[in-house]
Order: structure tokens, then C-alpha cells, then sequence
């Protein structure tokens, strides 16, 4: 056959296969569907408000029904959500581990508890104006801490400083009803009686004698029932066995402490997680410097001070800025440093970020006037 | 604002398009949805590790005697990479034919191999050799849009209509032997009855003569790489702007972005599934590009684990680059089977034998992956997504355990899986399919190479794995250049 038939003919071919299907556009397919996508952000209303101790209270959120997200996301127990809050008009987020139950979210619910911070403008504002029936704007869940049945250990121990309890209290849920099969025995640790949170959930899960325990030991006062002091390789000791799994949410101190506790039972490092909710940052001296946003067409001049993040610069200027784990750790807030130098506090940057002067607004301290480029 | 050319997606074929355009002084504006570029050519951190989301044999790119198209591009915009070369390093095993077989050393010895196996096909895989170089020299031709190649190249018109199995068999070609080497099949995507020979030889052609290499640095290291020398060239590129709607304004067309800011240009080039663009992007109905849709197969989906061992590659005795196990060494078998989540097929990396700098020290990334066909993730819902997800990615670890007699589970430090679900959050990507729509019968590139003028779209145009060339770096990035050579040509042609 001449070349340019044999050509013509696999084109005809091609043309005549495609011209016997349909002209309407292509169907959905299964990914497609609302109710299977996972986006940015979620239309929630708070549908209940519960006291667990003084300045701590836990949110119930349930998928805002006639909102363009009349269904949430799944989520693993461990993983926070970010709210998003207009107080005074700039809009400002927040990262909170969930408490509820995985299951709760196929009910469209998720839970959040909030410790009062010390002039704390979300926690203040969520503790004293927020409302059963208000709207609330959430994050997909994200994060990485939390138990992983494939790479863990059944028998989990894990180390809860404070408000760092609420992850583990949906991790207790979660093998409660079935979702994970471990052992899991919770050290949490809080200064006096009165600042146990989630009092009565502990006392339920700790009923029920289903793999789970919640040992709460109380630092500043001794009480019947409950252990006292910082957690110590006594408390620990009957519980670890040949091999254990650790997961640790709290304060900085509680980790180095743990850390040392965990090398004389030989843990290895692959069997520890955190999960990182604290930046500080103290500067010797305090002053303010300039700060240049760049953002697609636009340029913004704003000051930022030397102990507030360069995200928090620029929520207090009322630009939206993209934020996330607040942390250092996911990513989401990422943005080019044009000009100046930052004191970046445990930002996860990836080799090649870091090469291209990529930072973590999130975890950025300025040390000079900075340039920032960031798409928004 | 103003464009010559918007581009949409700065994935690898975007990145492609937008450096040849601000190459040739155009003014190109490309819109990204994610903070970073790359598409799937990208990385994520987990503790000390940190894992590349796809990319491991960069094919095309060529060693120093014997570059490949991927190269000389980038030679030619100055973009500069280090690179590793990869060992044919192979373990192949499939469990109906009981088969199992180490590939290693230089292609000699993988030919005596061959012999090994089967007496005879040492001359006759010899004898496929010049016909996979004169495939590869007609399609240089007939990219550059030379006439006369029958002429030339007896074999490429002889094998043209032919997929690969029918062809193999003509050249004599040991069945046993096909399916050897029809292992391959699966970094293509295609069965190899209805992958076209033509695909397959140009395949094959840059795995025996050009070689594939690994990036001594992180995926993201190339994007970024080639992101920056776009911006040097001229070009801009604005990231977070996901673009929800293109539609016709005057003589030109208009972007318009999900927080409703709008841009324009005369052309729009989309490094995005054509499929998604139809249907989501376009309010103007275009019949025939909707029936090619419609008349298309999705490829195949994954699930994809990415692990973080606490041992040295050798601790663990992971000796082999790659492992793969199959049910069966038929394709067509195989791509069977994987329409239900229980089936044989894996594919395993082990990126620390290229390049042991690719995670700390005394430890080794494993990345595993299995396929799936058609609709196997239907019923899968929030309520049971991260349970069938780890179930899945337990079975997938423990297959590969069984299959190569390797433990590995109690050295997992760090672990992620993707889902389909996943590789469509950050790419648009149909069901999350991993290759484009899938090369075969009339629709593979020789045949959307042979109708790209009759079949374009006027001022839209598609680059990446939907475009001419399917999936791989080489194909995506070749896409973005071809095209706008093609549009360049045009441009210059109506002036």
C-alpha cells in the first residue's frame, strides 16, 4: 500500500471510531461527585457547646446543611482542623486537634476542644462570644500525628501534656469502636484536678475496660484515684512491653523529659511520634520592621514586629494569607523570601525549598525589613 | 491583564510549554491551583524522609555519548540537572507461570540471558535492535513533518497499524520472551495487544539505547529548576490560581480564576486532562473533542505506599532497583484482573540502589505500588476511605513480603499512602488515573500524532500526559515543546 494511503486510512479509521460516540459533554465520574471531594474549606454551625473544665470548652460542628458543603470530610483520629474566624474584620485561623470520634464525621460532625490561651485572641473570642448556632468556617482535616495500624505497634502508650489530651481522646474513641485494634494506655498529665478535660469521657472510656486506659496523673496536688507528679520510668515501666508504639502531644519540656525517660527503656526512634503544636520565639530585643507583600498584582507595605510570625503580621494587616498547621510543618503557607533574613523556628522545608528561598510564613520571625513573595 | 499565551497547570508539560514561548519572547502567563510546581514530578516530607511523589527513571534524557531529546532541551534553555545512571537491576516474577528472573549487568548479558531462557532469542532480540532505531529515526522525521518516509523507513509503515504483540510476533519473537520484556508494558499503561508497536519500539528504543537516569536530587528539585528558568526567561507564573471557567471574549479567550479575577491571552494552552477541561472548564460545546472523550478509556488508577525504612538497603536485603510481581506475564491477562481490589501486580522502587543519598543514612525508601482498572473504587466512600485505604496498602506490603522473602514491616518508620482520590486533589486528573487516557487501539500517539492538525481546537491547545505523546517526563516535556513549535510556526505563518 502507497505510504500516504496507508496514513489517510489510519486517520479515517481514527475519525470514524470517535465520530460514533456521543457529541454531550463527558458523564461524571465516580471521583467527581460532592460528596466524595475533599476541599479546602468547610461551611460548618456550631450545634452544641459543652464546659469539660474552667476555660475549656468543646465544639460541636456540624456540616452547615445549605451551605455548598452539606458534607464533611473523613478524618483519622490524631488530625486537627484549622478554623477560620473574622473578629474585627481580619480574618484569623487556628489549629485544633479533633476530639470526636472518626465515626462522627460520617454523621457530619466533628468536635474541637479550646483551652483559654492568655490573651489569646481566638481562644478568648471562641470561648466568650461564640454561640450554639453560629457559623463556622473549618479546614479539611490534615496532619500527620495520630496511631497508623500498619506501621505501629498494638501496644501504644502515649503522652498527653495539657490540652495535648484531645487528639487521644478520639484515638480512645476510634479503637473503642472497632476502627484500630491496640492496646492503648494514655498518661495525661495536668497541674490540678480542676484542669482535667474531658472528665466524664475519661471516666466513660476508662468503664468500658476495652483496650484503652487514661491514667491522669495531677503535677500540683495529690487526689485519691489519680497519680501524682510529672510522668516518671516508674509510671511507665508496667506498662511497656517488647515492642510499643509512642505518641506524645504536648509542650516542649514534656518531649525532652519523655525523651530521656524512653532512651532507658531503649525505644527505638522509628517507635516515637509528636505532634508539634507550640512555636516561641523570643527575641533579645523588641522592635519592628518593614514587610513587603507581594501578591500577584498587587504589593502590600505592612510592619511586622520581631516576636509575632510574618503570617501574623499579615492576618493583622487583613491579607489572606493562606495558613494551616500554623506550625512549620504542612507546607500550605509557603512563600518565597525575596529580600531580608528571618529567624525560621522548626519549619519542615523540603531539601530544594530550602535551596530556593522558600519559608514558612507560619513559624517566621523577621530579622531585618523583608520582601515576601507570596500568589494570593 | 494581557497574554500572548496563558498556560494552565505547571506541571512538567506546562513548565515545557511555558520555557519554549518566553524562549521565543512571548509574553506567557501560567496558572498553577498548587503553591508549587511540577504537578505529579514532585516530593512530600514525612520525619527525615523526604519521598518523591513519582518521578524515578527519567527516560529520554540520555548519558553523555548518547543524549536524548529531554537533554538537548534542556541544554538549549540552560537548565542544568544532575543525574545518576540507572543499572538494569531488575527482579521480574509471576506466579501462574512460576516465574521468576533477575535482569542485571549491560544489555549484553541481559541478552545472553534472553538466550538462557530460550534457546534462539539472543538473534532475534538482536535482530529487533535495528528495528526499534529505525522506528525512532521515522518518528524524528515525521515530528519534523518530513514527507516521503516510506522510503526511508520500510519498517515503521510496515509495523504502523500493528499494536505490539501482533508486531513482536512477526519479527519473531519468542512468545516467552515477549512477555519478558512486556514488563514494561506497565510504565506505559497500555496492554501490549493494543499498545501500537510504534509506542512500544520508541519506548524500548530509549530504554536499551538512550537509558533511563535518576535526578540525583529531589523531584521537586527539577520543577523548581525549571520554574525559575522560566521566570528568567520572561515568563510569569502565579501560583494558588486554580482556574474555574474559559470562555470566548472578542477575539480572544478569557481565564477565569476560582476567586474571580479573569485573564487574557490568545491562546490557552491547558497542562491538564482534556477530559476535566470539557467538562469543567468550557461553557462553548466542541462536539468532535467530546466525542473523542467520550470515546477514550480512562487509564488505569493506583495506590501507591511510600515507606520509610530504619535500615540500610542491605540490611534488608533489597538488592534489586526494581521488583515486579505479576499474575500472569500476559498483559491483557493482567489488566483483567485488576478490575477488583484483590489481584497480583506490584511494582517496586528502591531509589537508595541509584543514589544512597536519596535518605539518611542506614535507612531506605521503598515505594510500592499496584494498579487498577475501571471502577474498582465505585463503593468507596468517607465512611470506609481510610479503612479500605490501609487494608489495601497492608496487603500490597505484605504481598511484596511474601513474594521476595523480604521483611519489612517492622522497620516502616515513616509511611504514606495516595489513593486515586489523592492524585486527583492535586492534579485534576480524571479518577485519578496515573497515564492520561490510555494509549491503545486507534488512540495511540502515532495516531494523535498523525491527526493533531485536523483535530485542534483553534486557540486551545493540550500539553502533559492527555496530549500527544502520553505519560513520562520525556513524553510531557516533548508535549509542551511540540506544541508550541506547532503554535509558533502558526503564529509566524499569519503574520
Amino acid at each position: 500500500m502507497e505510504t500516504i494511503e496507508k496514513l489517510e486510512k489510519i486517520k479515517k479509521e481514527r475519525k470514524e471510531i470517535i465520530e460514533s460516540f456521543s457529541k454531550n459533554k463527558p458523564q461524571d465520574t465516580y471521583i467527581d461527585k460532592t460528596s466524595s471531594k475533599i476541599t479546602e474549606i468547610y461551611h460548618t454551625i456550631i450545634t452544641d457547646i459543652k464546659e469539660e473544665a474552667p476555660d475549656v470548652k468543646t465544639f460541636t460542628l456540624t456540616a452547615d446543611k445549605s451551605s455548598t458543603t452539606p458534607n464533611l470530610a473523613p478524618f483519622k483520629a490524631g488530625q486537627y482542623i484549622t478554623i477560620h474566624l473574622t473578629i474585627d474584620a481580619p480574618p484569623v485561623t487556628r489549629a485544633y486537634s479533633l476530639s470526636s470520634s472518626p465515626t462522627l464525621a460520617n454523621k457530619d460532625i466533628y468536635k474541637i476542644t479550646i483551652k483559654r490561651v492568655e490573651n489569646g485572641l481566638v481562644s478568648n473570642y471562641m470561648l466568650d462570644e461564640m454561640k450554639v448556632g453560629d457559623k463556622l468556617d473549618v479546614s479539611k482535616p490534615a496532619g500527620e500525628f495520630g496511631y497508623n495500624p500498619i506501621r505501629d505497634e498494638e501496644n501504644v502508650i502515649a503522652i498527653a501534656g495539657g490540652s495535648g489530651i484531645t487528639p487521644f481522646i478520639s484515638l480512645a474513641h476510634a479503637i473503642l469502636e472497632g476502627i484500630y485494634k491496640c492496646n492503648l494506655t494514655v498518661f495525661y498529665s495536668v497541674r490540678k484536678y480542676e484542669d482535667v478535660i474531658f472528665k466524664q469521657e475519661i471516666e466513660e472510656i476508662n468503664k468500658k475496660k476495652k483496650g484503652v486506659k487514661i491514667l491522669v496523673t495531677l503535677t500540683r496536688e495529690e487526689k485519691e484515684g489519680f497519680l501524682h507528679g510529672h510522668i516518671n520510668q516508674e509510671m511507665i515501666e508496667p506498662f511497656i512491653k517488647e515492642f510499643n508504639t509512642i505518641l506524645m502531644c504536648g509542650p516542649k519540656e514534656l518531649y525532652r523529659s519523655m525523651n530521656e525517660i524512653l532512651n532507658e527503656f531503649n525505644i527505638p526512634r522509628k517507635s516515637v511520634h509528636y505532634e508539634n503544636f507550640f512555636v516561641e520565639y523570643i527575641p533579645e530585643e523588641k522592635t519592628t520592621y518593614q514587610l513587603k507583600v507581594i501578591m500577584k498584582d498587587k504589593v502590600s507595605d505592612i510592619t511586622c514586629k520581631n516576636d509575632e510570625t510574618l503570617l501574623v503580621a499579615m492576618e493583622r494587616a487583613g491579607i489572606k494569607a493562606p495558613s494551616l498547621c500554623r506550625v512549620g510543618e504542612c507546607g500550605y503557607c509557603r512563600s518565597v523570601l525575596l529580600e531580608g533574613k528571618v529567624k525560621m523556628i522548626g519549619a519542615s522545608l523540603k531539601k530544594a525549598e530550602a535551596e530556593n528561598d522558600y519559608i514558612h510564613p507560619c513559624v517566621s520571625f523577621p530579622d531585618s525589613d523583608i520582601v515576601l513573595r507570596l500568589d494570593i | 491583564m494581557n497574554y500572548d499565551y496563558i498556560i494552565i497547570g505547571a506541571g512538567i508539560g506546562g513548565l515545557s510549554a511555558g520555557l519554549n514561548l518566553a524562549f521565543n519572547n512571548k509574553k506567557v502567563l501560567i496558572l498553577e491551583k498548587n503553591s508549587l510546581p511540577g504537578g505529579l514530578v514532585t516530593t512530600f516530607k514525612r520525619g527525615r524522609f523526604e519521598f518523591d511523589a513519582s518521578l524515578y527513571d527519567l527516560m529520554d534524557y540520555g548519558q553523555d555519548n548518547h543524549t536524548g531529546s529531554l537533554q538537548k532541551l534542556f541544554k538549549k534553555y540552560n537548565v542544568e540537572i544532575e543525574t545518576l545512571p540507572i543499572p538494569y537491576n531488575i527482579r521480574i516474577k509471576s506466579l501462574d507461570e512460576k516465574f521468576e528472573e533477575v535482569i542485571k549487568g549491560e544489555i549484553d548479558d541481559w541478552v545472553l540471558r534472553l538466550e538462557e531462557l530460550h534457546s534462539g532469542s539472543m538473534s532475534t532480540f538482536r535482530s529487533l535492535l535495528p528495528v526499534l532505531k529505525e522506528i525512532h529515526e521515522a518518528l524524528v522525521a515525521l515530528k519534523k513533518g518530513r514527507d516521503n518516509i516510506e522510503k526511508d523507513f520500510p519498517n515503521f509503515m510496515k509495523y504502523i497499524d500493528k499494536n505490539t504483540e501482533e508486531a513482536l510476533i512477526d519479527l519473531n519473537i519468542p512468545k516467552e520472551t515477549i512477555h519478558i520484556l512486556g514488563y514494561l508494558w506497565i510504565e506505559i499503561g497500555s496492554p501490549l495487544n493494543k499498545l501500537n508497536f510504534i509506542d512500544f519500539a520508541e519506548f524500548m528504543y530509549k530504554y536499551i539505547f538512550k537509558r533511563p537516569v535518576a535526578l540525583k536530587n529531589k523531584n521537586i528539585d527539577l520543577a523548581l529548576k525549571l520554574a525559575k528558568r522560566y521566570e528568567e526567561l520572561g515568563g510569569k507564573i502565579y501560583y494558588r490560581s486554580e482556574v474555574s471557567e474559559i470562555k470566548d471574549i472578542e477575539d480572544k479567550k478569557e481565564v477565569i480564576l476560582k476567586d474571580g479575577s479573569s485573564y487574557r491571552a490568545k491562546e490557552i494552552i491547558c497542562d491538564l486532562s482534556e477530559r476535566y477541561v470539557l467538562k469543567n472548564l468550557m461553557k462553548e460545546e466542541y462536539p468532535f473533542a467530546n466525542q473523542k472523550e467520550n470515546a477514550r478509556t480512562i487509564s488505569m488508577n493506583g495506590l501507591i505506599v511510600y515507606l520509610g525504612l530504619n535500615k540500610s538497603y542491605q540490611d534488608l536485603k533489597l538488592y534489586n532497583y526494581r521488583y515486579y510481581e505479576f499474575q500472569n506475564l500476559n498483559s491483557a491477562t493482567n489488566m483483567k484482573s485488576m478490575k477488583n481490589f484483590s489481584h497480583h501486580t506490584i511494582e517496586a522502587v528502591v531509589p537508595n540502589i541509584v543514589n544512597e543519598e536519596c535518605s539518611p543514612k542506614n535507612t531506605t525508601i521503598l515505594v510500592l505500588k499496584t494498579l487498577y482498572s475501571k471502577d474498582v473504587w465505585q463503593n468507596v466512600n468517607k465512611t470506609n476511605y481510610y479503612q479500605i485505604k490501609e487494608t489495601l496498602a497492608d496487603e500490597l506490603i505484605e504481598e511484596f513480603e511474601s513474594a521476595f522473602h523480604i521483611d519489612i514491616k517492622e522497620y516502616i518508620e515513616e509511611m504514606e499512602i495516595a489513593s486515586p482520590f489523592t492524585i486527583e486533589k492535586y492534579t485534576n486528573n480524571i479518577n485519578g488515573s496515573m497515564f492520561g487516557p490510555m494509549r491503545l487501539g486507534y488512540d495511540n500517539s502515532i495516531h494523535r500524532l498523525l491527526s493533531y492538525e485536523d483535530e485542534k481546537i483553534p486557540h486551545l491547545s493540550f500539553v502533559g500526559s492527555s496530549s500527544l505523546f502520553g505519560n513520562g517526563v520525556d513524553n510531557v516535556f516533548y508535549s509542551g515543546y511540540y506544541i508550541t513549535e506547532k503554535l509558533l510556526e502558526e503564529e509566524r505563518r499569519s503574520e
